[in-house]
């Protein structure tokens, strides 16, 4: 039983903390779930399923479950593709290289709120002297209140480059580490076969490239579903958040925790479906990697 | 602080999991207790609170001022033992019955007689004062005077003619009205119904699931459509600067901006209350005051009373000094407000006049937060997407009503 | 073609760098040289004392805020790095009866991202007493599964001669874990402690929900607070935008390599 001590000398303490911080959670969680649990965290009266029934009718839920489909059907094509461009332009140079693939790295060290003020008070405030409306300006446009306006929805604009800025630099680095993999012989290969670049690229770059787009699509998918933090701070005011592009953690924020009273048992059963919509994309994806 | 004791208590692996066990809280050790306020837009006021609270000699008091979205910065902060011993809000009906806030009845005394009857209405549940008003405030129409003589346009005195007048005032680079970046689906909402006599609660029942409702709210719309309105402006409706930099013919603020916009505009501007929409209905102006509460989870509720008691009943004189002496408020207590002379000079004292004809209340304690998402999303959706409004003001009418129907039994 | 890439790639430089440059600029101007009508792209005058106006309003905890962010990212990162590489060593290297069942209670957690249970984890973590408290802030963050997960990958592979040596030396677990397999892992320990640094001084949803007192909150929340409420200078707001960034970038040049590894580390293997 030495091998027992010293086992749990070392994973002891992180499985204890895993305990503590992330599976007692997610219990009382779901118990809360099946709760009228409104301004309070230790309530009494059961209400069985009602909560879940609510969340699976109720719009707000649904709509944020859209507003993230939305931004998902934006955010990951876009980020995919041109993060993979810019793989590609990166490592097909050698002048400079380590100095582009530095440019387009930098903005990781940017938080969202960081980039979320450049976004919303410099390049999209809605004055004339906002940089997108002096652009605008250039082609004698009038100003547009991009983070504002509804109809048409500007500020799905100003969410999608922000992050977009943020986060290409990150996949461009794993596609370069992908590209950087793939047997130089394959594309002698296919240069002997008289392929053409883009031919190599769809018959050689692409099937190679095959586990890191399955990796960077679905940490694309998995981002965009926690999305939070430039919807907050883009969007969100003193006086609250507006009733549009509400993703689901920014709904079950105002739900549970912000001005929207304080109901942690609908919190906390949107949670839970959450948890299980995750669990179960990621699972399904492994099981589509394994074939 | 970060306190060197806490960050002691964090030093070295094993403390990372001792201290779990361990629940040390807030300290009763002679830490300081804790106030907050909301961010008031005006120069001064975070320097003079500052100022009461360090003058207060029994017990130290750190004011916190908190910018942003206040209200969900306090709704968690209630729930948590993190938050507040003392601050500013409105009672609400919910955190009452989830027992978060202390009743302060014995704290007034007999200055209870001294404060104005409705006010004080607005911080009663089930009988007990919740709250010591600090300072009431009003929203109302701030008006150009010379924008309107140049167009000819007379101040408007039903809701068509403000929406005809928005109309009329715009010019170039002028709008004929600022009601917020949202385009007034936020503040313009309750105004709307009053505007056709309806209400948000009205004895414990729903006030706006009439049909009368969805025209209230239509003629928002209406103006949202008409291009009169500005929108993305950088100082949101709160803050005069849009009116006093001649962005706008008409803005909807508060009281509080008279002295800024007087300072700007000198006479140039006068002031009015939401105009009625029918016969049935009444001019009005949202009134509500935010009161001193304590927070039922703190861990020295007696001393906690006892600065409220001593800043909010004894010291007049800074009460007087936060009512006045930045933006205008009125004082929630007839011995000050009656000897207030910077409110009878004429704009400000035609806000006096619209809150004693017009008032609604803002925040009843019964209109929770949970019911006034509800109506301000579905305003707003009316407002800027032309959602059918019907429809977006039955579905919050049902909300509002499951929600009053478990506050009330 | 080779012209057309570099001319493709500078024109993507170019607006990569902008959103710094306008950081920069707009924190070093006058105010009106923000909201103007007409808008310049160079400014007419750089305002050093900007420096003097941020650091001398105490409306706005710079400073403060700064090093509480310091303090966690540190002590996450330091906690985050023993704790998981301990769990990672065990489960890789230690043979023990229930060893598979504690693996899978580790992995299960990896399809759960910890921002989808930030209101249970709020529900616990208030229930401590942690709100507003540095240990609120820091120690729910520490015990990362996936990060645990690569420790154990990166330790399946490491070379079994070097410990089989130090076992010939008379050292158990604990001894050959410190003194040989830390030593010789440097590189990895550095990779996946960039990028939790990073991670951790980026972080603002579970900070906004925790740090309610001024005292406790990072400069992310710092910075939110006054772009929700704009209730300061714009060109402070900037200013310290620009302040905050700029112990990111420090590390950005001095590790880029250990970052990039880190990035290749973390986002393939997951």
């Amino acid at each position: 039983m030495r091998n027992g001590r010293a086992f749990w000398l070392f994973v002891g303490p992180f499985a204890a903390g895993l305990l503590v911080f992330v599976y007692v959670p997610i219990g009382w969680s779901l118990l809360l779930s099946f709760f009228d649990a409104r301004n309070t965290v230790t309530p009494t009266e059961f209400v069985g399923l009602r909560n879940y029934a609510d969340m699976l009718t109720d719009g707000p839920f649904l709509s944020s479950l859209g507003t993230f489909s939305v931004f998902a059907a934006f955010i990951v094509p876009l980020t995919f593709v041109l993060a993979l461009a810019l793989a590609l332009l990166v490592s097909q140079i050698s002048f400079m290289q380590a100095f582009f693939r530095s440019v387009f790295f930098l903005p990781t060290a940017c938080s969202y709120v960081v980039a979320s003020l450049v976004w919303k008070l410099s390049i999209f405030n809605g004055l004339r002297s906002g940089l997108a409306n002096t652009v605008l300006g250039w082609f004698g446009a009038d100003p547009v209140a991009w983070t504002v306006s509804t109809s048409p929805p500007w500020y799905w604009l100003v969410l999608v480059t922000l992050r977009l800025w943020l986060q290409l630099g990150f996949y461009m680095i794993l596609f370069i580490a992908g590209l950087q993999r793939i047997p130089a012989v394959l594309y002698e290969a296919a240069a002997l076969d008289g392929a053409r670049s883009w031919q190599a690229f769809r018959f050689v770059t692409l099937p190679q490239l095959r586990t890191t787009s399955v990796a960077v699509l679905l940490l694309l998918l998995i981002g965009a579903y926690q999305a939070f933090d430039e919807f907050y701070n883009v969007l969100g005011t003193d006086r609250g958040y507006p009733p549009f592009a509400r993703p689901p953690l920014i709904y079950l924020y105002y739900t549970a925790l912000g001005s929207g009273g304080q109901d942690f048992g609908h919190g906390s059963a949107g949670a839970v479906i959450l948890t299980l919509l995750i669990v179960g994309v990621t699972l399904l994806q492994g099981r589509a990697v394994r074939r | 602080m970060i306190s060197r004791r806490r960050l002691l208590s964090l030093a070295g692996a094993s403390a990372l999991l001792a201290a779990c066990g361990s629940n040390t809280g807030r300290g009763d050790d002679g830490q300081a207790l804790k106030q907050w306020y909301h961010a008031y837009g005006e120069p001064g006021v975070q320097q003079a609170v500052e100022r009461y609270a360090k003058a207060y000699a029994k017990t130290p008091v750190d004011v916190q001022w908190n910018p942003g979205d206040y209200d969900s910065k306090l709704a968690t902060s209630l729930l948590s033992g993190g938050g507040p011993d003392v601050f500013e809000s409105t009672p609400q009906l919910s955190s009452v019955r989830a027992g978060q806030l202390v009743p302060l009845d014995d704290v007034f005394g007999d200055a209870k007689s001294d404060f104005s009857e409705s006010i004080l209405a607005t911080h009663t549940v089930d009988g007990k004062i919740y709250g010591v008003p600090q300072a009431v405030d009003m929203q109302m129409l701030f008006y150009r005077k010379s924008f309107f003589t140049q167009a000819g346009v007379q101040p408007p005195s039903t809701v068509d003619e403000l929406v005809d007048a928005a109309r009329r005032l715009t010019t170039g680079s002028v709008k004929g009205l600022f009601a917020g970046n949202d385009g007034g689906g936020g503040v313009l909402g309750g105004p709307a119904l009053w505007s056709a006599g309806l209400d948000y609660v009205r004895d414990r029942q729903v006030g706006f699931d009439d049909p009368l409702a969805a025209t209230a709210v239509g003629k928002l719309r209406e103006l949202y459509t008409s291009g009169s309105l500005l929108l993305g402006a950088v100082k949101d409706w709160a803050e005069p600067d849009a009116f006093v930099q001649g962005l706008v013919a008409m803005q909807w603020t508060g009281l509080w901006a008279v002295p800024a916009v007087v300072k700007a505009l000198g006479d140039d501007f006068g002031v009015l209350p939401f105009p009625a929409l029918s016969s049935s209905g009444k001019p009005s102006v949202p009134v509500g005051a935010f009161g001193a509460m304590v927070n039922a989870k703190s861990k020295r509720i007696d001393e906690a009373k006892d600065f409220v008691k001593w800043l909010w009943i004894e010291k007049t004189d800074y009460q007087e000094d936060f009512n006045l002496s930045y933006g205008f408020h009125i004082p929630p207590r007839k011995s000050i407000s009656e000897k207030a002379s910077k409110l009878t000079s004429r704009p400000a004292a035609d806000a006096v006049k619209f809150v004693r004809d017009n008032a609604k209340a803002s925040n009843p304690p019964d209109w929770t937060s949970v019911m006034r998402t509800a109506f301000n999303d579905a305003v707003s959706r009316v407002v800027r997407d032309g959602a059918p409004a019907d429809a977006e003001l039955k579905a919050a009418a049902g909300v509002a009503r499951d929600e009053l129907k478990r506050l009330y039994g | 073609m080779k012209a057309l890439r570099y001319l493709a790639l500078s024109i993507a430089a170019v607006l990569f760098l902008v959103p710094f440059y306008l950081v920069v600029r707009n924190g070093l101007v006058a105010e009106s040289e923000i909201s103007a009508p007409s808008w310049t792209f160079l400014p007419s005058a750089v305002r050093w004392e900007n420096f003097g106006e941020l650091f001398g309003n105490p409306a706005v905890p710079l400073v403060r805020s700064m090093v509480n962010s310091l303090v966690v990212a540190v002590l996450q990162t330091a906690g985050q790095l023993l704790l998981c590489s301990l769990a990672g060593y065990g489960l890789a290297r230690i043979p023990y009866r229930y060893a598979n069942v504690v693996f899978y209670f580790v992995v299960a957690t990896l399809m759960i991202p910890a921002a989808v249970t930030f209101v249970p984890t709020f529900v616990v973590v208030s229930t401590l007493g942690w709100v507003s408290d540095l240990r609120g802030l820091v120690i729910p963050g520490l015990f990362s599964g996936f990060t645990a997960f690569l420790f154990r990958q990166y330790f399946l592979n490491f070379p079994r001669e070097l410990e089989e040596a130090a076992r010939i030396d008379g050292l158990g677990h604990w001894g050959t874990f410190w003194r040989v397999v830390v030593p010789n892992s440097r590189g990895f320990f550095a990779a996946l402690g960039v990028i939790a640094f990073v991670t951790s001084w980026n972080q603002f949803l579970w900070p906004l929900v925790i740090a309610q007192d001024q005292d406790s909150w990072t400069v992310q929340v710092a910075l939110s607070t006054f772009l929700t409420a704009q209730s300061i200078n714009v060109h402070e707001l900037f200013l310290a935008a620009a302040v905050s960034i700029t112990p990111l970038v420090i590390v950005f040049v001095a590790m880029q390599r250990w970052l990039v590894r880190g990035v290749t580390e973390t986002g393939i293997k997951g």
